[in-house]
């Protein structure tokens, strides 16, 4: 199931409904080959996230994501010992113990019993499986998308080494747990903050950019195959135009897709300024940015 | 192909790009996967093992074109062999040159076919016009240390050409003609790249990853003396302290103690477990924010000094409940409101333009302390710092003292910064030794390493 060749990821992403260049293709291809992460970088709405979904649709395998954020830590992301049930069982069965002591004469004896039968409070049954775990011991191979790695502590991404690397993970009370299956990790980030060397230095990185403008058009008509033709070819070149502007917030492809939605169910057939004007708000999400534009509206509809 | 990415790596690292030697052995293992005879995947494996960050991913894509695309007769590096002799003995006359520089070897090298020292040559001009302080003209900096690479370069060219004229009747003609294009194809090579060397200015982010070596220029520098350029530096530097700070904070939080046990819940909670405490509970205390409330002298020297400090005070803005700025000459207005409405820069700017002052008086602390006494006196409470930044020079006018002392029974405490250097703090008119007595902290805060260490003691 996995994947051929590079021009084998691009043909079975495209359907998945995902189109890339093909620099994104080799990058996924080579983690598929390797079993390293890939850690994707880009503006927000380019698709970073997408990708792993993707690639996850692509190769049928289960998508597990760890969204991450400020103070997110081992015991939300890997596992939690459930001390509640542990101990409920320990009430019920009670009378078993009193079974298993009976007979026994003395206190070492005793506990020699118990010690037998130890391994029942300390096992799996009593974990509860967070993301990493849930990826790690899964009996098929899957996708795992740690999703907005820089938005953790760095403390977090310090304990990220350990399963990056080797895909193992310690659990103090039962010992070190290795992957069933290597998943294909995909950890995105939004240049809040840059990654450690050491994290760094186990991905591939890939960078993804705003979509070149063919692949823009691609992308388009493959999402919305409602949109005429000439409508797209206006819609790419004013986002285009409207990105080369100075903005607080671009819009990216996720925009670009929306617009187009948009554009459609007002049954636009052709963008004029006015249409533009008033479906700004759908492309740029702070007022200043929305000013800037309508003051550059002629120039953008007018390459159009 | 292992030897030609060994020597990019080489190439790259002599152009300041760090890679690691587990990097380079991923990007081997990779380049198998791989058809490297197209280009784009022979790229991407490349990008994807040595350009890990945005900034990073400029920088290679230039050294990428460069040495694939630029310097592509490496390939068939050294020389044919039917000029190999005569090659030598022309590379020997170029080395005669009675004033060789430290750029012609290198030169050299590069037109045998070795371009690391040159392009370590290239690199070191560029980097170098980022480290050196100059004055007035100081833009011509890398033009002139290009310059005498281009001298040379067209040195050289002048040997070659009489060096085979010179060696007319020892070869035949078509060895001259392929030396002759053969040295001239390198040179061109090497001026070309000394021409469209990327400037240092549109590397812009590449900055920030030496912001460490900037601080320790800046930090000293007296605020005033600053250029309109090193402002702009300056709050590039300010903004990246202001990161560092606030992820110190945050870890703060994160980490602090977690306080006594509070038995009440503890118990509470145990009921759940048939009595047993399986959740202990602590009587947690967030560490306390502060309450800022900023005087500003804006008059003339003062004002340099301030608007780092209100710069940063602002960006800091999280670390505190509430920040309340005032500037004042001859009179007092609050300026809070722009930095609500407005980014802290922009604000910054409209604060010395449109507060409503009299920009033209002088100094007048008296009339100051008493117009904030009329006005904004409730703006104090038990939880307030109150910062004043000024150089206490009175003009001569009164003081108020007494109101400076109320001001202190209100608030929690008062630090007074003073932008001069201690020196001269006690002489002519200023009023430092009476203020002075009111404030619970005198600091002397004219460059960026006071301004930090006094924000670090105010944050942490």
């Amino acid at each position: 199931m996995n994947f051929e060749s590079v021009a084998d990821v691009a043909q079975r992403l495209e359907k998945a409904e995902y189109i890339c260049s093909k620099e994104i293709a080799t990058v996924v291809f080579l983690a598929a080959a390797t079993g390293k992460p890939i850690l994707v970088e880009g503006p927000a709405g380019v698709g970073k996230t997408e990708l792993a979904k993707a690639v996850a649709r692509s190769l049928q395998r289960k998508i597990i994501r760890l969204q991450c954020y400020e103070g997110l830590d081992e015991a939300k992301a890997l596992y939690e010992w459930e001390y509640a049930k542990q101990l409920l069982y320990t009430q019920i069965v009670k009378a078993k113990i009193d079974d298993v002591l009976s007979g026994t004469r003395t206190l070492s004896e005793a506990v020699e019993r118990i010690a037998s039968q130890e391994d029942a409070f300390f096992s799996e049954r009593f974990i509860q499986p967070r993301p990493l775990l849930q990826a790690i011991s899964a009996d098929k191979p899957v996708v795992l998308l740690i999703d907005e790695v820089d938005k953790s502590d760095p403390e977090f991404e310090a304990f990220l080494l350990e399963i990056l690397s080797d895909f193992q993970i310690s659990i103090p009370e039962l010992g070190t747990k290795k992957a069933v299956h290597r998943p294909f990790v995909v950890l995105t980030s939004n240049n809040f903050r840059d990654m450690s060397d050491a994290l760094k230095r186990r991905c591939i990185h890939l960078y993804i950019d705003y979509p070149e403008r063919s692949l823009e058009k691609r992308i388009v008509e493959l999402k919305i195959p409602a949109i005429g033709e000439r409508l797209t070819e206006q819609l790419v070149t004013s986002v285009r135009q409207i990105r080369d502007l100075d903005l607080k917030k671009k819009p990216s492809i996720s925009e670009t897709l929306d617009w187009a939605q948009s554009l459609l169910a007002l049954q636009v057939e052709d963008l004029s300024p006015d249409v533009v004007a008033d479906t700004l708000n759908v492309i740029l999400k702070y007022r200043s940015d929305v000013e800037t534009v309508r003051d550059n509206l002629s120039t953008i509809v007018n390459h159009a | 192909m292992r030897n030609l990415i060994l020597k990019f790596v080489s190439s790259a690292r002599a152009a300041g790009l760090r890679i690691a030697t587990s990097e380079v052995m991923d990007c081997l293992d990779q380049i198998k996967h791989v058809d490297v005879l197209d280009e784009p995947q022979f790229a991407a494996v490349l990008r994807a093992n040595f350009a890990k960050s945005k900034r990073e991913q400029n920088q290679f894509n230039h050294l990428y074109r460069l040495y694939f695309h630029e310097l592509r007769e490496d390939a068939e590096m050294g020389f044919s062999d039917s000029i190999a002799d005569h090659a030598e003995t022309l590379l020997e006359a170029l080395r005669q040159n009675p004033n060789p520089g430290p750029e012609l070897p290198a030169l050299l090298d590069f037109v045998t076919g070795d371009p690391l020292a040159y392009l370590d040559l290239l690199r070191r001009i560029q980097s170098d016009g980022d480290n050196h302080q100059q004055g007035l003209g100081a833009n011509l900096g890398s033009m002139v240390r290009r310059l005498p690479i281009m001298l040379a370069i067209d040195r050289s060219r002048k040997v070659v050409d009489l060096f085979l004229l010179e060696h007319r009747d020892q070869m035949p003609w078509e060895t001259r003609r392929d030396l002759k294009k053969h040295f001239n194809q390198r040179l061109d090579v090497a001026r070309r790249l000394l021409t469209t060397a990327q400037l240092p200015e549109d590397t812009g982010p590449r900055k920030i990853a030496s912001y460490e070596k900037r601080l320790a220029r800046l930090g000293e520098q007296s605020f005033n003396s600053l250029t309109p350029k090193e402002v702009d530096e300056m709050r590039a530097v300010i903004q990246q302290l202001v990161r560092k700070l606030k992820d110190t904070v945050g870890r703060r939080y994160a980490k602090r103690p977690r306080g006594l046990l509070d038995v009440k819940k503890t118990l509470r909670r145990s009921m759940q477990y048939q009595g047993i405490p399986m959740q202990i509970v602590f009587r947690k205390r967030p560490p306390r924010k502060g309450r800022i409330v900023v005087l500003c002298d804006v008059s003339g020297s003062v004002w340099s000094s301030a608007r780092f400090m209100l710069n940063m005070l602002y960006s800091l803005q999280a670390c505190f409940t509430r920040v309340r700025s005032f500037v004042f000459i001859a009179g007092i207005d609050e300026v809070t409101h722009f930095f609500e409405t407005f980014e802290v820069n922009q604000a910054i700017d409209k604060v010395l333009r449109e507060a409503d002052l009299a920009y033209g008086a002088s100094t007048d602390y008296g009339l100051t302390l008493r117009e904030f006494k009329r006005r904004y006196l409730d703006a104090l409470n038990k939880k307030t710092t109150l910062i004043i930044i000024g150089d206490g020079r009175t003009n001569y006018t009164n003081p108020e003292v007494e109101i400076l002392d109320e001001m202190r029974e209100r608030s929690r405490r008062i630090i007074w910064l003073n932008p001069e250097t201690e020196q001269f703090w006690y002489s002519g008119d200023s009023e430092m030794r009476t203020y002075e007595a009111c404030c619970h902290e005198v600091r002397a805060c004219r460059n960026l390493n006071q301004l930090l260490n006094f924000i670090q003691d105010l944050v942490l």
